[in-house]
């Protein structure tokens, strides 16, 4: 198993932080991409924040009412070593198939 | 004896790799603290601190032109470009600095550099990110190119890459990079010279040459043969420079026929000087002339054409049956 580690994403419009205001998860649910994650409050407004990934929740690092930083650790997935890459999808091991033959030559 | 994917073995080889050497640096894009798009540097910016692991500005020609510098100044650099698509605008730095600075300082300024390079394809990945462009560095005075094709073969293959005193392309199969295998890293193993290949399996009908990820393919195709009573060796390049002519030789001349298999396109690919060395050693005991399975002349497509692309089982077979059949005159 391995962890990823999600930040605070840059929320765009210059702004540095935000301040969680609810959480949508808790600390040992699974969680499927595009889940919503978590509320946070910028000094524009309140948004909604999907998974960027499928994972079981291991740490939540900030508490509702607390402020971060864009970059700052927000919240940490265990995930199985084979779905931790980030890019693309595991190639799944099928048993392989054909449909030509082989003959070796007479000599 | 453990099990390690692939990933696991590479980040083991630059753990000990930092370990055994201070002078070891591992950079690029996320290689720090997220610990690379693949975790193969997962962790590492822990144990060893940001100065010796650290993240880089997405700017892939000041990754290079910084691991020349830093070679400049005696250090042993291991950069990390994300992905082979995105080594092109690092093509500059590596071809005009890493390739050329020792032989253009007369040998004054070494340029032990070791590029990790997550190349090929098989990943459903988006454009940019399946490229195989082992051809391109190959054909570069000065670089080395080496692809592992499995774990053990990754984790050596790495230590030996950064101990290496000269620059070396370090492809990584991306689509290798979470099957399993058991081997002990602490184990004394064979070291074999830069630009040795490999027999994965022995046979004696004809020889199937490839490196990287279809190093497996072909191991299933040798599997298939089996059923037909056709002996196929399978020959892992691994040194794709430089190429053993040697290795090639030896066994192509026991087999008398041989299949080049590579992910690339086909015009001026690999293939095309691995047949060219083979015809040249084995000219008089060539059944039948080198068959090539490879990619297609075309960009590399979406992630849902992939397999219609990338060398297949049956098309190999295919290529072998031709070499079998072929009669000369």
């Amino acid at each position: 198993m391995a962890e990823v580690t999600v930040p605070l994403p840059d929320l765009g419009e210059g702004l540095i932080g935000a301040k969680v205001l609810e959480w949508l998860v808790a600390e040992g649910d699974w969680v499927e991409r595009n889940t919503p994650l978590v509320e946070v409050e910028t000094t524009k407004s309140a948004v909604e924040l999907p998974s960027p990934q499928s994972g079981r929740v291991t740490r939540l690092h900030v508490e509702a009412d607390e402020e971060l930083a864009v970059g700052e650790p927000l919240v940490t997935f265990t995930v199985d070593d084979d779905q931790a890459g980030i890019v693309g999808t595991v190639p799944a091991e099928k048993k392989p198939s054909r449909r030509v033959r082989l003959s070796l030559p007479e000599d | 004896m453990s099990e390690f994917s692939l990933q696991q073995a590479l980040n083991l080889a630059l753990r000990h790799a930092c370990e055994d050497d201070d002078r070891v640096l591992i950079f690029g894009e996320d290689v720090g603290r997220l610990g690379g798009v693949f975790r193969v540097t997962d962790g590492l910016q822990a144990k060893f601190g940001e100065q010796r692991v650290f993240d880089t500005p997405l700017a892939e020609s000041g990754i290079m032109g910084m691991a020349v510098g830093l070679a400049m100044a005696g250090w042993r650099p291991v950069p990390e470009i994300q992905f082979d698509g995105f080594s092109y605008p690092a093509v500059d730095q590596i071809v005009n600095q890493v390739a050329r600075m020792h032989y253009r300082s007369r040998g004054t300024l070494p340029m032990p550099i070791t590029l990790r390079l997550p190349s090929f394809g098989g990943i459903r990945a988006p454009e940019h990110h399946s490229e195989s462009m082992e051809a391109l560095f190959a054909h570069v005075p000065g670089l080395k190119v080496v692809s592992p094709s499995s774990p053990a073969e990754g984790y050596h293959l790495l230590r030996q890459s950064i101990a290496d005193p000269d620059p070396v392309i370090f492809m990584e199969p991306k689509s290798r990079y979470w099957q399993r295998e058991s081997f002990d890293p602490d184990a004394p193993a064979e070291q074999l010279p830069v630009g040795t290949s490999r027999i994965v399996r022995p046979g004696k009908h004809a020889t199937l040459i490839a490196w990287g990820a279809m190093v497996s393919r072909c191991l299933q195709v040798a599997e298939l043969a089996a059923e037909d009573g056709v002996e196929l060796e399978v020959l892992d390049l691994r040194w794709l420079k430089p190429i053993d002519a040697d290795g090639l030789a030896e066994s192509v001349s026991r087999t008398r026929r041989a299949v080049v298999v590579h992910e690339a396109p086909l015009t001026a690919g690999l293939g095309a000087e691995v047949s060219t060395v083979v015809t040249e050693r084995c000219f008089d005991t060539l059944r039948a002339p080198v068959q090539r399975v490879t990619g297609f002349d075309v960009p590399y497509p979406s992630g849902a054409l992939e397999d219609e692309y990338l060398p297949s089982i049956d098309r190999i077979l295919t290529a072998v049956q031709t070499t079998l059949e072929y009669r000369r005159g």
